[in-house]
């Protein structure tokens, strides 16, 4: 079903106009369905399932923005949405799939949900990225509150992620908290969108910067996922 | 001079620098392997600062010090918000689940507690109560690819058998036994951990009201 992912990552890039993103979203989707069949379980473990599932992710949380959303006539965004997403698939596609069956320490719905909602967190602060770089480029403030309202939904799909990630420590490890750069690395990410989320308070003069912090915030969520995986050693790893 | 204080006690600018402050200090801190390493989640972290050199632990004071004057902005920020009529009460809610999460953090850096054990069947674990809990029997079951996919043990306390595993800890008198692995050969033995948590009730409420703050925060956003 790997020419499913494929499919996904192609259309993504060519995604110029809605229906393309729709359509490569669909294939993403379907790709993480039949994977999920067949395992009988969320496919959330190993490089290729959690890059897929980043995604289709991105995919999911662009669709209110490019159908409803004050960005939906914005062509630039509908491409720039399709080229993230397009790029994480792209991603996805060397790395093997890992098909054996979850390890009894990650056998918990509370496993399946932080790990989810830490997903649907990192694809919105992908897309305030994005709408942050088009209000930079193009101006306008509508592009700001979108970032905003993207922003505060992904902190507070994150922040509910780090409660469900505690209380599954707390089940596996006995703790909510253990000391390892991951965990550092989270906290540090839910501490710059609390940042971002306050410094909204001090005005218009601000704007700028504003959006700037939007952008960076991704870099920070790119780092707290991929960079603490690869680099450094940690209770997780994808 | 105390109105002065409390204004920038309250300040915005503070609270911005202050969280950049907390960032700097973590990030700091994951990379200096030196702290990672020395043992800072196999004790109450109160005594790991005691115990290590300040060369390992220095980004952790700074951390803690820029935290406790986070803590004081938050607070004294939502008791003057909520002094003005009319303002939303779900930043401040979230405020306090932060407040909640963080004291959570010093009771259990105060009064946490983690030892691992390794027992064979008819084995005991004494708690300081007087207390002992009987290992009764230690199985697992392996996966077509040879991973062990189940593991178990059941633990007899006060006449009655309970099944630990992986997940599905026994919780007595505030403490925790964990499973944290089994071996069968030569003859079946179990690593356990026990663990102490005093901050859990706290983080767990802390959590629950940022969480209630949060999604009135979402609501009130909504459309706007």
């Amino acid at each position: 079903m790997k020419w499913l992912l494929i499919s996904s990552a192609v259309l993504y890039l060519a995604s110029f106009r809605r229906p393309i993103f729709a359509v490569a979203l669909g294939s993403g989707l379907a790709y993480l369905a039949s994977r999920g069949l067949s395992l009988g379980r969320l496919p959330l473990i190993g490089p290729q399932d959690t890059l897929a599932f980043f995604s289709s992710s991105i995919g999911l949380m662009a669709l209110p923005f490019l159908y409803s959303g004050g960005a939906s006539a914005e062509r630039f965004f509908t491409w720039g949405c399709g080229l993230l997403a397009g790029l994480f698939a792209l991603l996805a596609l060397p790395f093997p799939t890992l098909n054996m069956p979850l390890p009894p320490i990650l056998d918990i719905y509370w496993f399946e949900l932080h790990v989810a909602l830490a997903f649907f967190a990192y694809a919105l602060f992908g897309l305030a990225a994005l709408l942050g770089a088009l209000f930079l480029y193009r101006g306008g403030r509508q592009l700001l509150d979108l970032q905003y309202r993207a922003a505060l939904v992904g902190y507070s799909f994150f922040s509910m992620s780090m409660v469900s990630g505690g209380i599954w420590g707390y089940y596996a490890w006995g703790t909510y908290w253990l000391w390892t750069p991951k965990e550092l690395w989270t906290s540090i990410l839910w501490i710059f969108y609390s940042l971002y989320l306050h410094l909204r308070l001090k005005g218009q003069a601000w704007d700028r910067g504003f959006a700037w912090l939007g952008i960076v915030g991704f870099l920070v969520t790119l780092f707290t996922y991929l960079g603490v995986s690869m680099l450094m050693k940690s209770s997780h790893s994808f | 001079m105390l109105k002065r204080l409390y204004a920038t006690l309250c300040s915005l600018n503070l609270a911005l620098w202050l969280m950049a402050g907390v960032m700097i200090a973590l990030a700091i801190g994951s990379f200096s392997r030196a702290g990672m390493a020395s043992g800072m989640n196999d004790m109450p972290l109160l005594i790991w600062l005691q115990q290590a050199p300040l060369s390992f632990s220095w980004w952790l004071w700074l951390c803690v010090a820029f935290l406790a004057m986070l803590c004081v902005n938050a607070l004294v920020c939502s008791i003057e918000a909520l002094r003005k009529k009319g303002r939303s009460i779900a930043p401040h809610l979230m405020h306090a689940g932060f407040l909640l999460v963080v004291v959570a953090h010093l009771f259990s850096a105060y009064g946490g507690f983690k030892q691992q054990l390794q027992m064979v069947e008819g084995g005991t674990i004494g708690f300081p109560e007087g207390d002992r809990v009987l290992v009764e029997r230690i199985s697992a079951e392996y996966g077509p690819m040879g991973m062990m996919s189940a593991l178990r043990a059941d633990l007899k306390l006060n006449g009655e058998v309970q099944g630990v595993q992986p997940n599905h800890p026994l919780f007595h008198k505030g403490y925790g036994i964990y499973l944290k692995d089994v071996a069968l050969t030569p003859r079946p033995v179990a690593l356990f951990e026990i663990h102490r948590e005093p901050g859990s009730l706290a983080a767990l409420l802390g959590a629950l009201l940022f969480t209630a703050g949060n999604l009135m925060l979402l609501a009130q956003r909504k459309g706007r």
